[in-house]
């Protein structure tokens, strides 16, 4: 049977480095059958996109090809030659990129930018080639009087479509998809993506998908590979794969991905009974607004990120605020931990003790007490300095450890956090640590100061799925050991559900819905909260799809 | 990296030292301020009348004697003394003033940064060539004045070059987590934004040290400085006004117009080194380009190369 759209066999990448060169693809073999929809995934660092990248020949030394085949219509792409490479190149194979603001040019329409492939690659020119893009218009559902828009005048979904369609302009038999809607909210990622089945129904071409959400995939991929360090791991029909999969890897894979509905399965500790939460808030946010100002001498104007936003956190509790981007949600963090200041409204932290949002200069015994976990590990660590540093400078300042003490406090700290030895960890410079231990030293830095609440602003999202659970159990286990209460921001409602005892929904800076997290979950009442937990559940394909299908069937009569 | 444990000043230490166009400029620029030390003690006294004026090199006097009869070799070499010190002292105050107006506007945004920014730009449009010309001739002549006439003039540049990089820094979350934590802003600065600048404020100081003492020469070559001083830029004014040109004795101008090139050039270099050492990019494309085979690279193709291992 030779109907394979593409056939991968022995392939292996490396990146030249000053010591041994990194494997970073591996003798990775796979073949893409017409119309199937393959699924490539892994984490950060598993080669996943260099594979795509040297399918396409498009990486740049350091990168180089060491071996294997890559045989499209009986050709290997490896052997041919350079003219040739830039023929085969969207013809036979076109990608749609992560991020549709990079792979767009800012300053052509998307009438240009469509154009201009039709006329380097095709002999549409003039009439025929404005009908092409009008008709490629509507095949991803956006209105012809766009035409003439410039990349920012459209949203992010409406980009990412005119991405598809220019990957669609030439019909080629492949279409290799990298993580094409990772930069997109979740609901307009639902939407996109049914869009893309849809439109491989009605014309039938052949999609690479790659991901790092394994979750996503399964809901409509064919067949699944998953690849770890440079190599496959594992290949199989999704719904193998679904079944749990045959690789220890896959097994971790899946038992990490918690689900926003249904019952709620086991896996974080939960709040012990014996934990009473008090009945005096530790925090207090009333009527929080804060607007940006846009001092531009022609067109000065202000948005508003928060909008009166009120809620209350008591001791020992997780609350989660959930929300997309654009939601306020990082803005909130911000103003909590004073970063910035608000427009107006109120912070009390204990009571009235603190009515910081008036003070100019933040208290340093504030300080003490808010602490704050970022969501980039690596840019919230010091490349200059070593872990010893990052946790010795707080308690200096604050001067909570006795110097000759700090040596043992800090040992303890990042033991707490579980990296064992210590020891060794103080002694290490960011670059010398995997993301996850990265995270771990910034909790453990917002930990060691003993504060009463921590703001952890995605602490997980820059994270390889893996390891998310592992973090946020650390959350949930300092919670209870030492009475912490968590500020949770994300823009995950299915890890909020299993960190938070309460979630409160935020949308365009203002809150939608609070709750009980189970509560809120099992029965929501504001129609976005329901959108969110059908996005964020399996089996949300099926129903759009169908949904649009109808639609289209109402058309057409 | 075989040294992954070290800082990164270490490393990048060790990769000045180990990049042969670094090593090339600082083993110059060593020379130089060796000779210029030790001027005085090794060669006859600069500005004592000892033979005819304007012979031709010899055997007693290396590179001959200019139209006061003077030692040319001792000139030069003594001319580096006042010539170096006057620029290095300027490229150092440079970036000290840049890096303090800079990074505290670029820290504090807000009044602090509009005030500041109005400084630094109402520094920038002030012409720096007349400005200087008028300065110089005006006030008393001396090192004193030009190193404060060049600081003046060459100040605002690095200061706006400073504060946007130290603006970008500002909004990094490793700045957040210090604030949150409650470090004081002076200590974040110097503390923790420095030493990420480091590579940035090294290069702007050889940058200005080369323009101070282009700048420097310049004005004194037009007779703005103290012209009883031996400097370079003073031999050259004096070559210019013995006709060295029209009388071919090129000796006269000759060793003082290469030394101040090559001091230049081995300043460059160190730049260049320094750059190569502390971007990434540099980094990986010096060593790509030693391991690929070169007719297998084309722009935007991966290059394959099958039995690479």
């Amino acid at each position: 049977m030779n109907n394979s759209v593409i056939s991968i066999q022995n392939l292996c990448v490396n990146y030249i480095t000053p010591g041994d060169p990194v494997k970073a693809v591996n003798d990775v073999s796979f073949e893409i059958q017409q119309g199937e929809i393959f699924g490539l995934v892994g984490e950060s660092g598993s080669g996943k996109s260099t594979v795509v990248q040297a399918v396409l020949r498009t990486l740049p030394p350091p990168a180089v090809i060491t071996g294997g085949k890559v045989i499209i219509n009986n050709k290997d792409i490896l052997s041919i030659s350079n003219t040739e490479v830039l023929q085969y190149r969207w013809k036979q194979i076109s990608i749609v990129m992560q991020s549709a603001l990079n792979a767009l040019n800012p300053v052509l329409t998307v009438r240009e930018q469509i154009e201009d492939v039709l006329k380097e690659h095709s002999d549409l020119k003039g009439k025929a080639a404005e009908d092409r893009t009008k008709e490629l218009l509507s095949l991803i559902d956006i209105d012809v009087s766009r035409l003439d828009s410039y990349p920012h005048q459209l949203s992010g979904g409406m980009r990412q479509r005119v991405v598809i369609a220019i990957a669609l302009a030439l019909m080629p038999p492949l279409i290799i998809m990298d993580e094409p809607t990772t930069a997109l909210d979740v609901i307009v990622e639902r939407e996109i993506l049914a869009k893309i089945i849809e439109l491989r129904k009605e014309l039938g071409f052949t999609i690479l998908f790659i991901t790092h959400d394994l979750n996503l995939l399964l809901e409509f991929a064919d067949r699944v590979a998953i690849m770890k360090n440079g190599r496959l791991v594992e290949l199989d029909k999704a719904q193998k794969i679904r079944s749990g999969g045959k690789h220890d890897y896959t097994q971790k894979l899946i038992r990490s991905l918690p689900s926003a509905s249904g019952p709620r399965e086991k896996g974080l500790l939960p709040k012990p009974k014996s934990l009473v939460l008090g009945d005096q808030p530790i925090l207090e946010v009333q009527n929080l607004s804060k607007s940006f100002y846009d001092s531009g001498i022609f067109n000065p104007r202000s948005i508003d990120v928060v909008n009166n936003v009120s809620f209350q956190v008591f001791p020992g509790e997780i609350i989660g605020l959930v929300g997309e981007s654009g939601s306020g949600k990082s803005t909130i963090a911000k103003l909590i931990t004073r970063l910035i200041r608000p427009t107006s409204g109120d912070i009390f932290l204990k009571g009235s003790n603190l009515k910081i949002s008036e003070a100019r200069r933040v208290p340093l015994e504030y300080r003490k007490q808010v602490q704050m976990v970022f969501q980039d590990p690596f840019g919230s660590l010091n490349s200059v300095h070593t872990v010893y540093h990052h946790l010795a400078r707080p308690l200096l300042r604050h001067q909570l450890i006795p110097e000759q003490k700090l040596f043992d406090y800090i040992n303890e700290m990042l033991e707490t956090v579980g990296l064992r030895p210590g020891t060794t960890f103080a002694e290490k410079f960011p670059h010398e640590m995997s993301g996850g231990e990265r995270q771990r030293v910034a909790i453990a830095r917002a930990l060691s100061l003993s504060p009463d609440l921590i703001i952890a602003d995605e602490p997980t999202s820059m994270l390889d799925v893996s390891i998310r659970m592992e973090i946020l159990e650390i959350f949930a286990r300092m919670r209870i050991e030492k009475n912490l209460t968590i500020v949770f921001i994300t823009h995950d409602l299915a890890s909020a559900r299993y960190l938070a005892d309460r979630i409160i929904v935020l949308q365009h800076g203002s809150i939608v819905e609070e709750g009980i997290a189970e509560d809120l979950i099992q029965s929501p009442k504001e129609e976005y909260t329901k959108q969110l937990i059908k996005a964020a559940s399996p089996g949300w394909l099926k129903s759009l799809s169908f949904n649009n299908t109808k639609e289209k069937d109402v058309n057409h009569v | 990296m075989d040294n992954n444990q070290d800082s990164i000043f270490t490393r990048w230490i060790i990769g000045i030292l180990r990049n042969r166009k670094a090593i090339t400029g600082v083993v110059i620029i060593f020379l130089f301020i060796f000779l210029a030390a030790l001027g005085p003690f090794i060669t006859q006294d600069p500005t004592a009348f000892l033979s005819t004026p304007l012979s031709p090199p010899s055997w007693e006097h290396w590179l001959g004697t200019n139209g006061q009869g003077q030692d040319v070799l001792a000139q030069t070499i003594s001319g580096a003394r006042q010539t170096l010190l006057v620029g290095f002292t300027t490229g150092i105050m440079v970036v000290l003033i840049g890096a303090l107006i800079g990074g505290i506007s670029g820290y504090y945004s807000g009044r602090i940064d509009d005030f500041l920014s109005l400084l630094i730009n109402v520094f920038l449009v002030m012409p720096g060539l007349p400005l200087m010309v008028i300065l110089a001739s005006w006030l008393p002549p001396g090192p004193a004045t030009l190193t404060g006439v060049l600081v003046l003039t060459g100040w605002a540049w690095n200061a706006r070059v400073i504060r946007s990089q130290m603006m970008t820094f500002r909004s990094r979350d490793f700045v957040s987590a210090a604030i949150v934590s409650g470090e004081h802003n002076i200590r974040i600065i110097v503390l923790e934004i420095m030493p990420r600048m480091l590579s940035l404020l090294a290069s702007s100081f050889i940058g200005a040290s080369i323009y101070a003492i282009g700048a420097q020469v310049g004005l004194e070559f037009l007779g703005l400085g103290d012209v009883s001083t031996v400097t370079w830029g003073t031999n050259l004014y004096w070559a210019s006004n013995d006709m060295a040109l029209l009388t071919g004795s090129w000796w006269n101008f000759v060793p003082t117009g290469l030394s101040i090139a090559i001091v230049s050039f081995a300043l460059t270099l160190i730049n260049f080194g320094i750059d190569e050492v502390t971007n990434p990019r540099l980094i990986a494309e010096r060593v790509w380009r030693e391991k690929i085979p070169i007719d297998t690279v084309v722009n935007g193709i991966t290059p394959v190369v099958k039995d690479h291992e």
